[in-house]
């Protein structure tokens, strides 16, 4: 059946699903409290996170199928809409949650708190997905907190680890810290337009803002505050190397891809559809100025301290950071005035963090395969690693060469029509300084595939006594993704161009 | 179903016999010997196949893959050519590669060496990438298997590579040319950033460079000169590829590889270092003589070149005593006449030389392989003798070659540089300057005739002068059936353009003039009638009117008196060394002229201490700007690093601060209150 002929509601199908599958992990957890069956569990769950990536790709190809955009459909009063974007975004967290599961069937084994782990990373997919399709801030509050919750949870999930306990709660303050002044935001918004509905706001702003602007300014910045957080973009982003260090690894995983990825698909729905930028820079709001100090900030002091890092883990954390900084361009350099432009811009963004989702989720992955031989976290522990496990070894060097851009990886195709796009909205610099940051990235990301491949082992063969199933096929299939997303770029990339034009209608 | 559908066969196919002697050679029975045979036959049936084509009035082109296609019709692509000149060279590759592979059997196999899949994987590679340059569509392209075929030999001449001298000539090979090849980078670089493309021939919509030169010196295309007046650019542009033709055709003074590339074995010698890969600058001049036919500066240049090479290497050819040594010398000798006729506009006479050297080149190649077997790996001239009745078959091939090369008639030999002197006297009473080239290639053909004839005589007459030569063994006959088909060719190929006789007669007999002025089929542009004009209009050159008859009898004078000279000296059972009587001559001849150590004087107390400096520049300045960076990166990400102090509190202060400067900073730039 096409999905064309679906009723309306049926659209917001993949996360429905996602919900029906949490459900599902709290009726079996509530008839069987302590049940350790990992079959069972992590089965219900992949099951119904791989029904939703495949209902969320099927109506995205038949989104984009036609000749123009494919149909906005909007629910509940407007408060939350269905489009490209929306289905764009559900693809990449549903894939990226669908590989973290995977990932912990074997990681969890040994936690006594299964099926809470299993329903709360559901619970956050949900949330992600949510975040995707609000159309309004009141739904784009709820769905991040609903999406933030169970991430805290999740970070201190390995209750008796100090790490985790303190990486929970530190990511819980600052959480709460920036929800506030997000939602401080949105009331000023709300003062300043009287809706909270994206194109009710948009409206309110056409008319002009009677002397609000002041108010209204303030409202964005506060926003911005609040998107930088979800995103991991500097100045917010100081719990990202404390929680994604002390978190599990799959959890690090779930957060640096798919959290980070909602967080950005709210950014680009938010300013694009509430404050059309030729209209609010007119009032003195210029938020693309903003999102270029924040994009030049970011890209540097990710990369710099990602440089400098012993540790593995909380090295790729920087660099989670450094690619929030590229993918900032696409809001940074929007133009207003050409949306032809524009969409090929926040277009090349979004099939970076499509292409980011797979990369980075595979190498934090490869983390959790380090952690679960437990052999050690730094680079030094890393050495020689290949001699034992050779497949994993080469899907690593592919992640960090496709992170660090280099052809013929998929991450050098995005990040190269990425500065391509931002140099013909004439933002060279921006592009400049994400060429030179990259290249400082090659320096520490093949730090780690030195290690792997050329070094010796300090103190004879690295300890590999088992190679987990489920972790290595999540890393195979991550593999795969990275590789593959290089033929299928033209169309991905059509299709996010696709859905950027969609959103500056 | 054309011809032309299986083009892209013609270099493909040694290319598969390439990978399979690579990867299960070593479990075929002839390791590899095989499917090489077969794909150098195949290759030979189809560039038939392609000449009957181009004969019936077609040339074919044909873009096979673009790598890089940018704006304003630039374009980096493979793609093939072949018009009458590409079509006869396909011919002459595939046909010696194949008659090289038969003639390995015996030389290799039989012998028992070991190591041959590499061998013959090596072969399949080079005649490959030789394929691919001669029917290469542009410049970039003729470039890429320019090294290629340079990568082969490196390969092939170092096959015996535990050995001493084998490695240490690959290298010198490698360097030598490889520092030519340095020059004709830069030119395709120049090629491309002037004239936006690298095509040879004007066609299915791609505008060639050397039309675009011509246009531009007429005035009518503008071109980028970078400055300079457009002839002495082209004139650069010129110079630099040739740098590459100089180091590969073996011309002075880049020369000097060749004669240690004979360590490899024979019939590489045969394949790539006489009749093939050394051919390949000169061909690649005909290939773009468009473009060369425009500046007389290139033209003399070329012509005393090739003249002085000629001579040059001819006199050291006349006291080696290693019979692959005087084959060497007299390979750099005889592609010093093609160059001599090409810098005299002779198209026809270079191509027509080209030819008939490859198959009498060949010849002598594979003859003298046929004697190294037969006499159990002897070299050195002065133990052979008295061959003659022991190897006929080799003895009468090798006969027919040696009078080939001196230039006796009617061999082929004869008839290509007998054209090449004509064409150059032509010239040469024109514009005296060329006289020189002339006479020095003249006198070339005495020492021609006289070191052939040494050749001959010391090797397969007289009385055997070691046990090896005494006990000859008899030999196979996949080494005598290559060597009777080049037999034949190297008699009767001069019969295809014989001038003087069309002169006398006045028959039409002129075929490979016919054949390369685009009678039968050409693209336009690209045929010796258009050569000429240019030569005569654009570079004004003009020629003499005289017949090819004096000239021609005055040549083969010459090199009669040459082989006179051989015959009175050394037609003895026991022949002495008569090279004493020389004096000082001698030691400089066989010393060559002291070429060696001139470029390794020039290494050491030239190049190394420049490269010194270099380095100090390179170590100090450029690795402490680059050093610098990334201390300066490491430092600041420390710095960075610092910031994050692991106190809950500090981060909360750090945003709220962050934020309030963000507000403050935005609030005043855009002026809310």
């Amino acid at each position: 059946m096409p999905a064309e002929q679906l009723p309306e509601w049926t659209a917001l199908a993949p996360a429905y699903i996602l919900a029906a599958t949490a459900m599902v992990l709290f009726v079996i957890d509530s008839i069987d409290p302590d049940s350790d069956n990992r079959n069972l569990l992590a089965g219900t769950a992949i099951v119904g996170t791989l029904a939703s990536v495949g209902v969320a790709t099927w109506f995205l190809l038949a989104w984009g199928s036609g000749t123009g955009p494919g149909p906005t459909i909007t629910l509940f009063g407007e408060a939350v809409v269905v489009d490209g974007t929306s289905l764009f975004f559900t693809v990449i967290v549903t894939t990226v949650t669908a590989l973290v599961l995977l990932a912990s069937y074997d990681y969890l084994a040994d936690d006594p708190h299964q099926a809470e782990y299993y329903s709360l990373i559901i619970l956050a997919a949900t949330g992600m997905v949510l975040m995707a399709s609000s159309n309004s801030l009141a739904t784009v509050f709820v769905s991040l907190e609903l999406a933030s919750l169970p991430s805290y949870a999740l970070v201190s999930i390995l209750k008796r680890n100090r790490g985790s306990s303190e990486a929970g709660l530190k990511y819980f303050l600052i959480g709460a810290l920036s929800s506030a002044i997000f939602v401080y935001g949105i009331s000023l918004v709300y003062g300043a337009t009287g809706s909270l509905i994206l194109s009710d706001v948009a409206a309110a702003l056409d008319e002009g803002a009677d002397g609000f602007e002041g108010l209204l300014g303030v409202g964005v910045v506060m926003l911005i505050g609040g998107f930088a957080f979800k995103t991991a973009s500097v100045p917010f982003h100081f719990w990202a190397p404390e929680a994604y260090e002390g978190a599990p690894a799959p959890v690090s995983a779930f957060l640096s891809s798919a959290s980070k990825a909602a967080g950005f698909v709210i950014a680009f729905r938010v300013f694009v559809e509430a404050f059309p930028l030729d209209v609010v820079a007119a009032m003195g709001v210029d938020w693309a100025l903003m999102f270029q100090v924040l994009a030049v900030v970011t890209m540097i002091v990710g990369n710099f301290a990602a440089a400098v890092q012993s540790n593995v883990k909380r090295m790729l954390a920087y660099s989670s950071i450094g690619h929030a900084g590229y993918a900032l361009i696409g809001l940074a350099a929007i133009t207003g005035g050409n949306p032809g432009h524009d969409a090929t811009v926040l277009g090349a963004s979004m099939m970076h963090l499509l292409v980011y989702g797979f990369m980075n989720t595979g190498a934090f992955l490869f983390i959790a395969l380090v952690e679960h031989w437990d052999v050690g976290r730094t680079f030094d522990d890393y050495r020689g690693l290949a001699r034992t496990a050779p497949f994993a070894s080469l899907a690593m060097a592919v992640f960090m060469f496709s992170l660090a851009g280099l052809p013929p990886f998929s991450g050098f195709a995005s990040k190269y029509v990425l500065f391509l796009a931002a140099i013909g909205a004439g933002y060279w610099w921006l592009a400049a300084v994400g060429a030179v940051t990259s290249a400082l990235s090659l320096y520490y990301y093949s730090r780690v595939v030195k290690a792997l491949w050329l070094d010796d082992p300090i103190d004879g063969t690295p300890r590999v006594d088992s190679y987990p199933r489920g972790i290595y096929v999540a890393i195979i299939a991550a593999a795969a993704l990275t590789v593959l997303a290089l033929p299928a770029f033209g169309v991905g990339f059509d299709l996010a161009e696709t859905a950027a034009t969609a959103l500056f209608e | 179903m054309a011809a032309f559908d299986f083009a892209p066969a013609i270099a493909l196919l040694p290319f598969v016999s390439f990978l399979i002697a690579l990867t299960v050679g070593k479990h075929l029975p002839k390791k590899g010997a095989l499917p090489g045979i077969a794909a150098t036959a195949g290759a030979l049936l189809l560039s038939i196949w392609a000449v009957v084509a181009v004969a019936g009035g077609e040339y074919h082109h044909a873009v096979l893959y673009e790598w890089v296609a940018a704006e304003e019709a630039l374009s980096f692509h493979f793609g093939i050519l072949i018009d009458p000149l590409s079509a006869m060279m396909l011919v002459i590759v595939s046909l010696i590669a194949f008659l090289v592979h038969v003639f390995s059997l015996g030389y290799m196999n039989d012998e028992g060496e070991i190591g041959l899949p590499r061998y013959y994987a090596g072969l399949g590679l080079f005649t490959f990438s030789m394929l691919a340059f001669v029917y290469a569509d542009n410049l970039l392209m003729a470039f890429m298997f320019f090294e290629l075929v340079g990568l082969c030999s490196f390969l092939l001449i170092g096959f015996w590579f535990r050995e001493r001298a084998p490695p240490s000539a690959a290298k010198k090979a490698f360097l030598v040319t490889r520092f030519g090849d340095y020059f004709f980078l830069i030119g395709v670089v120049g090629v491309f950033a002037t004239f936006g493309t690298g095509m040879f021939a004007s066609v299915n919509g791609f505008e060639s460079f050397p039309e675009l030169a011509e246009a531009a010196l007429a005035g009518e295309a503008d071109v980028n000169t970078f400055g300079f007046a457009a002839e002495t650019w082209f004139s650069i542009l010129g110079l630099l590829v040739l740098g590459g033709v100089i180091g590969k055709s073996a011309q002075f003074p880049l020369h000097t590889w060749l004669p240690d590339a004979m360590e490899g074995p024979t019939p590489v010698s045969a394949l790539i270092h006489a009749a093939t890969m050394v051919a390949a600058g000169v061909y690649l001049v005909a290939r773009m003589y468009g473009f060369y036919a425009l500046s007389p500066t290139l033209l003399a240049i070329i012509a005393f070149v090739g003249g002085f090479t000629a001579l040059f290497a001819a006199t050291m050819g006349v006291v080696k005593n290693d019979v692959k040594q005087v084959l060497a010398y007299s390979t750099i000798s005889q592609y010093g006449y093609m160059m001599v006729a090409l810098g005299v506009g002779a198209y026809v006479a270079a191509t027509f030389h080209l030819m008939t050297h490859a198959f009498f080149k060949a010849l002598l190649f594979l003859g003298a392989g046929a004697v190294i077997i037969a006499t159990h790996h002897e070299q050195n001239m002065w133990k052979m003798g008295g061959l003659k009745d022991r190897l006929p078959v080799t003895y009468w091939t090798f006969l027919v070659g040696s009078l080939a090369l001196a230039g006796i008639l009617p061999f082929s030999g004869f008839w290509s540089k007998d054209e090449v002197l004509y064409d150059a006297l032509l010239i040469g009473l024109e514009n005296p300057i060329f006289l020189g080239a002339y006479a020095m290639a003249l006198l070339a053909v005495f020492f021609t005739g006289f070191y052939t004839f040494r050749m001959v005589l010391l090797t397969f007459h007289g009385e055997p002068r070691s046990d090896h030569a005494e006990n000859a063994h008899a030999l196979g006959w996949n080494v005598k059936f290559p060597l009777v088909v080049l037999g034949v060719l190297a008699a009767v190929a001069g019969f295809i353009n014989m001038k003087p006789v069309e002169d006398l007669t006045g028959a039409e007999i002129l075929y490979l003039e016919y054949w390369l002025d685009g009678e039968y089929g050409a693209v336009e542009g690209l045929t010796y009638g258009a050569y000429n004009t240019l030569v005569a209009d654009v570079s004004g050159l003009g020629a003499a009117d005289i017949g090819p008859l004096l000239p021609g009898v005055i040549a083969l004078a010459v090199a009669v008196a040459g082989v006179a000279l051989a015959w009175v000296l050394y037609n003895d059972p026991e022949p002495e060394e008569h090279t004493a009587r020389l004096g000082a001559v001698r030691d400089l001849w066989y010393n060559n002229y002291y070429q060696d150590e001139a470029q390794v004087w020039l290494a050491r107390n030239v190049t190394l201490p420049l490269s010194r400096r270099a380095d100090t520049f390179d170590q100090g300045v450029i690795d402490g700007v680059v050093n610098g960076v990334g201390s300066v990166s490491l430092t600041g990400g420390d710095r960075l690093r610092r910031i994050q102090t692991g106190l809950v509190t500090n981060y909360a202060a750090l945003i709220a601060l962050g934020l309030v400067v963000l507000l403050v900073a935005f609030a005043v730039v855009g002026g809310w209150f």
